[in-house]
């Protein structure tokens, strides 16, 4: 009986403390909504993964296989091939495009005339907008061997041609140059924003220090960006396997599909234009499992190596 | 101050985004509010004893015609159904196919691209009613041709009616002016072919004194090539040895005549050096533009390139010439396209019982009849066309609204056992057309593995394929050498291919 009547106040303290701040809970609840709605509960598909799933027979109906479709699929000599693709093509754009709006933004940072670098803020983030249709449309018509502007220009300085659309060593800087061209300006939106978050003061008194630009760099702005670059770095990790399906299947042929097949595509052939489902969700939901290790891991690192990271 | 002028274009960017969402969605909801006035307008007064059917068939256009267009009124009226139709833009039909059978919500009649691996699993489910025991009722559907609905089965069942096409679509599509200013004949051998293109990219063809001009235009679409290697005898999809037993076409001898073929062509630089990464949608414009000299297509595209020709210099009058193809070592052959367009299948999800089926194939049945076919391919008298002197005449080419009311429609046609819907009186170039194609039916060669069905392909064929079909093109540009070809025959076989050909072989046998 005790312990009853010592619980009960607190208890009800905890329901006041909701009760006041309810308005903030209701404006939670959309989110979570959504989230139990689109996010959570279609993960019950991954259940077809172990089944020999058929739309006619439904969820329930159908027969379950254990992890043969895995089997097959890690037995399979596409499973290397694919491996080493999307790994490859993730560490490069880890490598050469994830700094890339680090860069621009310390750039931006450092332009002083206020409408200047506004009007370059908003040029950069037009390329985002553009659909990946339009961007193989256009590498086309720049890159092609028949006319195209690049070629035309390397003809006239080198001597030779690159076929940069059909070259298997071309494939990987060619996406990642792409990405790069598209997805840069718009990085730098949160980089900017953590940036106009620097105090002025900690400028004011490195200069009084006597600290020229990069000094400034190096000691006020990178710091303060630290926290930043590694959360987005966590979560890049999380999709490290995401290379991106509009976009390789877009610039892929078959010259160059030795290195352009990845998982994406993999899944889109085998699983939309072959049917196969259940194979197709075991090979997603290999990616799936991979993300989540690669997240998990990298935020323990983060921790060990004294930052914030993300859990 | 910086944080409130990036806060500030945030938000402008996200009204600007906000702005497009709203507009985007509001015209939509509209035009769908439109529909479902007149729908009921039209059906509830009417006929109440009216059967509903949906319908999946691709469109073309991304205006297909709605419920509110007078044709498909008069269509309903003349079936006496209350149709509905949903369209699937052709340029991700399969997706779309794919995942209308996974949502297992399929309408009464759907629209089957090919027998793709998903479409005979779901047929292996029950999903489909098989249509072969009742074709026989009905007086259109029975007089179907027995070819096509052999091609079209499933092991020789049949769980969809054909949408019939002509069975030798493929040729050559030529720039007549070229060979004229070269005074050269139409070639009549494949080496006449070689030196057409030959003076086609190095003596100035078009007169204007550069060098700006090659012979032959090929994309990414590989289907040239296919039709190619068949005039040097390679078989379709699958050849026939001396003891009767079936292989793949690329095991056939004559494959690698027609491989350095095509590898001289490139090399000489008579073929475009980017076809392996040119978009097929822009397959034609270097011949009207008056880059390339030669096309092998279908013949009907020989007529659209002459219009547009004409359309840019009306001077050249008869730019364009067709042939069905060159003589190879072993006569003329050509590569045959399947007949049929698709099928139309019947759905045992949305279609109970045998009653519901019969009233469905009899729409079906009546979709074949003149009236309907004019109605579906025409339009109506007097609002879409006329007939002037006995000569038909369209009303609808300048008036996009017009257009708009019928244009897709013919989807729904099967033409069992004939088109019967009326054509323009035809040009000199079009009347070729149609006459090389009944010619082609001679010449074409036939797949004997075409009704099979193979697990081993269902499941792999995609890759399988892949692999085949990238050699070639790797071989062509020089990218892989013979030991290279070999490598992927090799890859083939180990990646499903020997459990293939023992598969089609042994369903052959089962049906000798």
């Amino acid at each position: 009986m005790d312990s009853v009547v010592v619980k009960q106040p607190r208890k009800k303290s905890k329901w006041a403390k909701m009760g006041k701040e309810k308005w903030l809970y209701l404006m939670v609840l959309p989110g979570l909504i959504y989230f139990i709605v689109f996010k959570y509960f279609p993960m019950w598909g991954v259940l077809i993964a172990f089944q020999d799933y058929s739309p006619f027979r439904g969820l329930l109906g159908s027969n379950w296989v254990g992890f043969e479709h895995f089997q097959y699929f890690f037995s399979n000599p596409d499973f290397l091939r694919l491996l080493r693709n999307t790994f490859i093509l993730a560490l490069y754009d880890l490598v050469f495009f994830f700094p890339a709006p680090i860069i621009l933004a310390l750039l931006l940072n450092e332009i002083r005339i206020s409408f200047y670098k506004r009007a370059i803020q908003t040029f950069v983030y037009v390329p985002h907008f553009m659909s990946w249709v339009i961007i193989a449309s256009i590498s086309y018509v720049f890159l092609t061997t028949s006319g195209g502007v690049v070629n035309e220009l390397l003809e006239g300085l080198l001597g030779e041609k690159i076929n940069f659309l059909s070259s298997p060593d071309w494939f990987r800087p060619m996406i990642i140059g792409q990405i790069i061209w598209k997805e840069t300006g718009w990085g730098t939106v949160i980089f900017l924003a953590a940036l106009a978050s620097v105090d002025q003061e900690q400028y004011e008194a490195a200069i009084v220090d006597g600290a020229g630009r990069f000094r400034r760099l190096w000691h006020v702005t990178l710091p303060a960006l630290r926290s930043t670059i590694v959360i987005l770095l966590i979560l890049r990790l999380g999709n490290f396997l995401d290379t991106g399906f509009q976009q390789i299947y877009l610039m892929s042929n078959s010259l160059n599909r030795s290195v352009a097949d990845v998982f994406d595509t993999y899944v889109y052939f085998v699983g939309i234009t072959e049917g196969a489902f259940s194979y197709s969700t075991a090979v997603g939901l290999f990616k799936s499992v991979v993300g989540i290790v690669l997240i998990v891991g990298a935020d323990r690192l983060a921790k060990k190596l004294g930052q914030g990271g993300l859990f | 101050m910086m944080k409130a002028s990036k806060l500030r274009l945030l938000l402008l960017a996200i009204f600007a985004f906000g702005l497009l969402f709203i507009t985007a969605c509001s015209s939509d909801s509209e035009e769908s509010s439109t529909n479902s006035n007149s729908n009921s307008d039209s059906s509830d007064e009417e006929n109440e004893d009216r059967m509903a059917i949906d319908v999946f068939v691709p469109t073309f256009t991304t205006e297909p015609p709605t419920d509110s267009s007078p044709v498909w009124q008069a269509l309903e009226d003349y079936t006496n159904t209350d149709l509905t139709i949903e369209w699937a833009p052709n340029s991700n039909l399969e997706d779309k196919f794919n995942i209308t059978l996974s949502s297992g919500d399929l309408p009464h009649v759907m629209y089957v691209p090919g027998k793709s691996p998903s479409f005979i699993s779901a047929v292996e489910d029950g999903a489909f009613w098989e249509l072969g025991p009742y074709l026989d009722d009905y007086p259109n559907l029975s007089q179907a041709n027995e070819i096509i609905l052999n091609n079209s089965s499933i092991n020789g069942k049949i769980f969809g009616i054909y949408r019939s096409r002509d069975l030798g679509r493929n040729g050559v599509i030529i720039r007549k002016d070229w060979l004229e200013n070269l005074g050269l004949e139409e070639p009549k051998t494949i080496d006449d072919f070689y030196n057409m293109l030959k003076a086609f990219t190095e003596e100035d063809p078009d007169g204007n004194g550069q060098d700006d001009t090659y012979g032959l235009v090929v994309s990414k679409y590989e289907g040239p090539w296919d039709v190619m290697q068949t005039w040097f005898g390679v078989p379709n999809k699958w050849g026939i040895d001396d003891d009767g037993n079936l292989y793949p076409w690329f095991l056939d001898d004559n494959y690698k005549d027609a491989l350095d073929f095509f590898k001289k062509l490139y090399d000489e630089g008579l073929v475009n050096e980017d076809f392996a990464v040119m978009d097929p949608a822009q397959w034609s414009d270097p011949v009207v533009a008056g880059e390339a000299g030669v096309q092998v297509n279908v013949l009907d595209e020989g007529h659209r390139i002459q219009e547009k020709i004409i359309d840019a210099e009306p001077e050249n009058e008869d730019p364009i010439t067709v042939i069905k193809a060159v003589e190879g070592p072993f006569g003329m052959k050509n590569l045959p396209t399947s007949g049929y367009s698709g099928m139309l299948s019947i759905s045992t999800t949305a279609v109970k019982d045998e009653e519901e089926l019969k009233k469905v194939l009899s729409f079906l049945d009546k979709m074949n009849d003149e009236e309907a076919q004019i109605l579906a391919e025409n339009g109506i008298e007097g609002r879409h066309f006329e007939i002037e002197d006995g000569e038909y005449v369209s009303l609808v080419k300048d008036d996009a609204g017009l257009l708009a009311e019928m244009d897709g429609l013919n989807q729904l046609l099967m033409y069992i056992p004939e088109p019967l819907s009326l054509t323009p009186d035809t040009s000199e170039l079009r009347q070729l057309e149609e006459d090389l194609k009944l010619e082609n039916e001679d010449i074409v060669v036939a797949n004997p593995a075409e009704p099979y069905i193979s697990d081993v392909y269902a499941k792999k064929g995609q890759q399988m394929d892949n692999i085949i079909l990238d050699a070639r093109i790797q071989y062509i540009v020089g990218q892989i050498d013979e030991s290279g070809l070999e490598e992927a025959v090799e890859l083939w076989r180990s990646s499903g291919g020997d459990d293939y050909i023992e598969e089609i072989n042994q369903l052959h046998k089962e049906a000798q």
